[in-house]
């Protein structure tokens, strides 16, 4: 007994909690080759066939398309090579290869730049404004909920009530005019953009604080966006184990509400937002696209609407895997926390 | 048309019904509504671009110098045909996805179901940006996009529904007299899950209308149409902002937000109708109790006395009485069992005597005496330090009693250091073991969640707990209801065997009177809120005097005349809201004159700590204070 102790690990043992980890990182990789595959489909089978639609430029020279149709690899077949030669010499395979290589290939509307490095600095730019927003909108919004729930039925519930029914209404690219209307006009703050264009700054800091001043509308608007969602559901998952039986019971045994709800409660209320969180990761897409778009903060958003605008479909490619693959890849983050966080799941 | 009254009377959703309404009428009036055509050719001049609102245009004109309120009543069109069209296309194709993978299961549910997973994790927004701008930009190409691509929150939520109403018993029945796949769907699986699948459409119709806007504002809107999100586009992308011309922004963006609320308010309350939520919890603030003045009761032997307890429950707008004027004693070292027939009242006493009511409930009257304290007077934070130390209970059907993320040791050791805090938790710990050795599990499994136990643990383990701080007294609620008899027969001993060694009080819920008589040295019968009889189980067993004790007894078999045949009693105890003015068993009781009708009988003591609530026993209660 005293060895064990009462922090005795999760009960089920490593083995199977283990191979639920693995199964679950498997799926995830089946996942993340299904989206490159059909990634690859999407922009060959619908019509108007994009690949092609780069060499149909009227103005070039038969030989001149050949050539290009050569160095994109549009003369092989789509699949499987069966004209002789490598099976595998084919257009898809040739799209996994680079891809292997991180090469997503070059963007047609900003000459001969790699889609990977565009990526990669954009998403830098979107983490940095999705994850404040994202946590600010989680604490207050599970904090709220929590007190909503708990005084249920007051004043104070109802307006937190119809607050998040306004938020849910608002589209996010409205509410980010909104407030960029009111904080330029009358806050003097930037209109958009990462950083003042044209300021040279002397130190770090002075450069670090005119990005935090760009940086804080679309935060909010975004925090604003997600927070009523999220204490939505933290009221109603924490109402329903609040009226659980083991609450009674805590009840009974003579603890305090604050300990009640420290011990008993929030984690169990914590669940149904971890899931809630992962099935989001799509509307996190969605509204970034929309807030980089309104405050032109260049993220995978803004270069997803820019790809869109110039019909540039190699960025637009790359960066529809990015964000398919960053949402499947939180997905898997967010399973795993709730594994950790429920020590009954024992079964996908 | 129940339904009906009931959706009417819910607030939000005729709010959102009529905001609704109200668009769809501007919708299709628009050319009558509209002051101008937005459609017409018009050649603005310069003055005409971004105008302020004035008698002319009431809400100002946009970039192209056209009149935003004309924009806005027609640009409701494109929002509620997109979300209508889109809506039911994800409805059609969710829902027969949804419906198969449900019905048929197996591999080929599976698999429905592992394309579904597949679509949810795709970001929706993303695709829908991608396809629009390879296919065209065409108000058709935009309904089937959103249409098609939302089709997966509909399709998981029909599969569940279907999962669960495939197991139903009609469903079952059905299926045992042979009937079709088809058949089935149709008349039996599709009708209970169709009301789901509309109120959820109604939530789909405000989240295409959203995806709607959002492509036409970032360009990709059908360019021959006015729609709200490309008056946002434009009017943003051309200088709006930095011309202060609110006007040309505020209004559409209200529209949208106006469809949008309207359609979830309604779709919220559709829904809430179909699953409607109790939404009450035991952490509420607890109304405050009408304990009546009084004092406490002078013999040292009572540990609990409850007197004239009456317990009110809130159901809609009149409080019902679930408990009616209650009075009983358990002494020191007595165990009570506390018997009678489901919805008598008998938890619900209990409950109030320990303050444990669940949210509605409300102490209306009485006193709960208690080693010299009123239970029912006191505030929540002088009642907590006695809860478990000085009374604790088993809960009934202990399945959910214990927390199912915390392990069972664990919980055991918290109610020891809540309320002995020089304990340290190793001490802790080592009790908690030990009292699970006590209900004979080992105390190696300290360390397991309760869902790693079986039933009868369970039960065991919330026993192991409620004796964690050796309590005064222990209520325990059916606490070997559900269990199999040999486990039933472990856990009487073990609380007989444990009340010897502690000392302790007892009160046994139960309508198991075999149980009681072999537990118990005293029995209550409860009828409809009230004590109907009282007295030590010699008395109550061999001599009942009630009418309703001796149908209990004469409807439980005994041992001694295995042949007796078993009586039932016709009817059913009372409800609630319609107790009936006289006693509450006349209805039933074959005895019942034309007094019992009309007449509350009162309890007549019939000896020392025994009584009986019924005009038959009138007769002897006067003997007995005659002689």
């Amino acid at each position: 007994m005293r060895g064990r102790g009462l922090r005795a690990p999760p009960p089920i043992s490593l083995m199977t909690r283990g191979s639920l980890f693995l199964r679950k990182i498997i799926w995830a990789l089946i996942t993340i080759f299904v989206v490159i595959t059909f990634n690859f489909f999407l922009f060959r089978v619908l019509p108007g066939d994009p690949a092609k639609a780069g060499v149909k430029d009227p103005r070039l020279s038969p030989q001149a398309v050949a050539a290009l149709q050569q160095r994109f690899g549009l003369d092989k077949p789509v699949l499987f090579n069966t004209q002789g030669g490598n099976l595998f010499d084919s257009q898809y395979f040739r799209y996994l290869g680079a891809l292997a290589q991180g090469d997503l290939g070059t963007s047609y509307a900003y000459k001969s730049r790699p889609v990977t490095s565009m990526l990669g600095r954009a998403l830098v730019n979107t983490l940095w404004l999705v994850l404040p927003a994202q946590i600010l909108a989680i604490v207050l919004g599970v904090l709220l909920g929590l007190v909503a729930a708990w005084r249920r039925g007051t004043k104070l519930d109802v307006s937190a009530l119809i607050f998040a029914l306004f938020t849910w209404a608002l589209p996010t690219f409205f509410l980010g005019i909104l407030l960029l209307f009111v904080g330029s006009r009358y806050l003097g703050l930037p209109t958009g953009g990462r950083i003042t264009i044209g300021a040279d700054y002397a130190s770090f800091w002075a450069t670090a604080g005119d990005v935090l001043r760009h940086l804080l509308l679309p935060t909010l608007t975004f925090a604003l966006v997600l927070l009523g969602e999220y204490m939505l559901i933290m009221r109603s998952s924490v109402v329903e184990v609040f009226s659980e039986d083991y609450i009674l019971t805590a009840k009974a045994k003579g603890l305090t509400t604050f300990q009640i709800i420290r011990r008993h409660a929030f984690r169990n209320a914590m669940l149904p937002i971890v899931t809630l969180i992962a099935l989001n990761l799509g509307f996190t897409v969605s509204g970034a696209i929309q807030v980089e778009t309104v405050f032109s903060w260049p993220g995978l958003g803004k270069l997803t609407v820019d790809a869109v605008a110039q019909r540039d479909y190699p960025l637009l490619q790359g960066a529809f895997l990015m964000l398919a693959v960053s949402v499947v890849v939180a997905n898997l983050v967010a399973e795993l926390v709730y594994l950790r966080l429920d020590p009954r799941v024992t079964e996908v | 048309m129940r339904g009906w009254a009931r959706f009417r009377r819910s607030k939000m959703g005729m709010i959102g019904a009529v905001m609704l309404l109200v668009a769809v009428v501007v919708a299709v009036f628009a050319p009558w509504l509209a002051p101008y055509d937005p459609y017409a050719p018009s050649s603005p001049t310069i003055e005409d671009i971004y105008a302020p609102p004035s008698g002319e245009h009431l809400l100002g004109t946009d970039d192209g110098g056209e009149d935003v309120l004309s924009g806005l009543i027609y640009g409701s069109r494109v929002s509620l045909i997109v979300g209508f069209s889109a809506a039911t296309i994800s409805l059609l194709i969710g829902g027969l996805i949804g419906l198969v993978a449900g019905f048929r299961g197996g591999r080929v549910g599976n698999l429905l179901m592992r394309i579904t997973d597949f679509f949810l994790v795709i970001p929706d927004i993303a695709l829908q940006i991608v396809i629009v701008a390879i296919v065209g930009q065409s108000l058709r190409n935009i309904i089937l996009v959103i249409g098609v691509l939302g089709w997966t929150p509909t399709a998981r939520l029909v599969r569940a529904q279907t999962l669960t109403v495939r197991e139903r018993k009609f469903v079952l029945r059905a299926r045992a007299v042979g009937g079709s796949d088809r058949y089935i769907l149709r008349r039996h699986v599709l009708p209970q899950v169709l009301p789901l699948m509309l109120a959820n459409t109604v939530l789909e119709i405000s989240l295409a209308i959203l995806a709607e806007s959002t492509l036409a504002f970032i360009g990709l809107g059908d360019p021959t149409l006015i729609s709200w999100g490309q008056m946002l586009n434009f009017a943003f992308t051309r200088g709006a902002v930095s011309a202060g011309a609110w006007w040309a922004l505020i209004p559409p963006g209200l529209g949208i937000v106006w469809v949008v609320l309207g359609t979830t308010l309604l779709g919220n309350a559709l829904e809430e109708l179909l699953n409607p939520r109790l939404g009450r919890h035991f952490l509420e603030k607890e109304p405050p109790t009408q304990a009546t003045p009084g004092t406490a009761p002078e013999q040292p032997e009572l540990l609990l006395s409850i007197k004239d307890l009456k317990v009110t429950f809130e159901v809609g707008a009149a409080p019902v009485v679930a408990v009616d004027g209650v009075s009983l004693d358990v002494c020191r070292g007595e165990a009570m069992g506390l018997v009678g027939e489901s919805g008598c009242g008998k938890t619900t006493t209990m409950l109030a005597a320990l303050r444990l009511l669940p949210p509605g409930g409300a102490i209306a009257g009485g006193n709960i005496w208690f080693e010299g304290r009123d239970l029912a007077a006191l505030r929540p934070n002088e009642l907590r330090p006695m809860r478990w130390r000085q009374f604790s209970m088993v809960f009934q059907g202990a399945m959910n009693a214990l927390n199912p993320v915390k392990t069972v040791g664990w919980q055991i050791a918290e109610a020891i250091r809540q309320h002995e805090p020089t304990v340290t938790a190793d001490e802790a710990a080592a009790r908690a073991g030990h009292l699970l050795e006590t209900v004979g599990i080992g105390g190696d499994r300290a360390g397991d969640y309760p869902h790693e136990f079986s039933g009868g643990m369970r039960q065991r383990a919330m026993i192991a707990l409620a004796l964690a701080c050796g309590p005064g007294l222990v209520v325990a609620d059916e606490p070997t209801t559900a269990l199999d008899v040999m486990i039933q027969a472990q856990i009487m001993d073990l609380l007989a065997a444990l009340r010897a060694e502690l000392g302790m009080s007892l009160v046994l819920i139960t309508h198991d009177l075999g149980v009681v008589a072999e537990s118990c040295d005293r029995a209550a019968v409860m009828y409809g809120g009230v004590v109907v009889e009282q007295g030590t189980i010699a008395e109550v067993f061999r001599d009942p005097q009630h009418p309703y004790t001796r149908l209990l007894l004469a409807a439980f078999p005994d041992i001694d005349q295995p042949d007796r045949p078993l009586a039932s009693i016709p009817g059913t105890p009372p409800r609630l809201d319609e107790i009936p003015p006289g006693c509450r068993f006349a209805p039933r009781c074959p005895h019942a004159f034309e007094r019992c009708h009309t007449e509350r009988p009162p309890a007549y003591p019939l000896g020392p700590r025994r009584e009986a609530a019924c005009f038959l026993v009138e007769r002897t209660w006067q003997g007995v204070t005659d002689g």
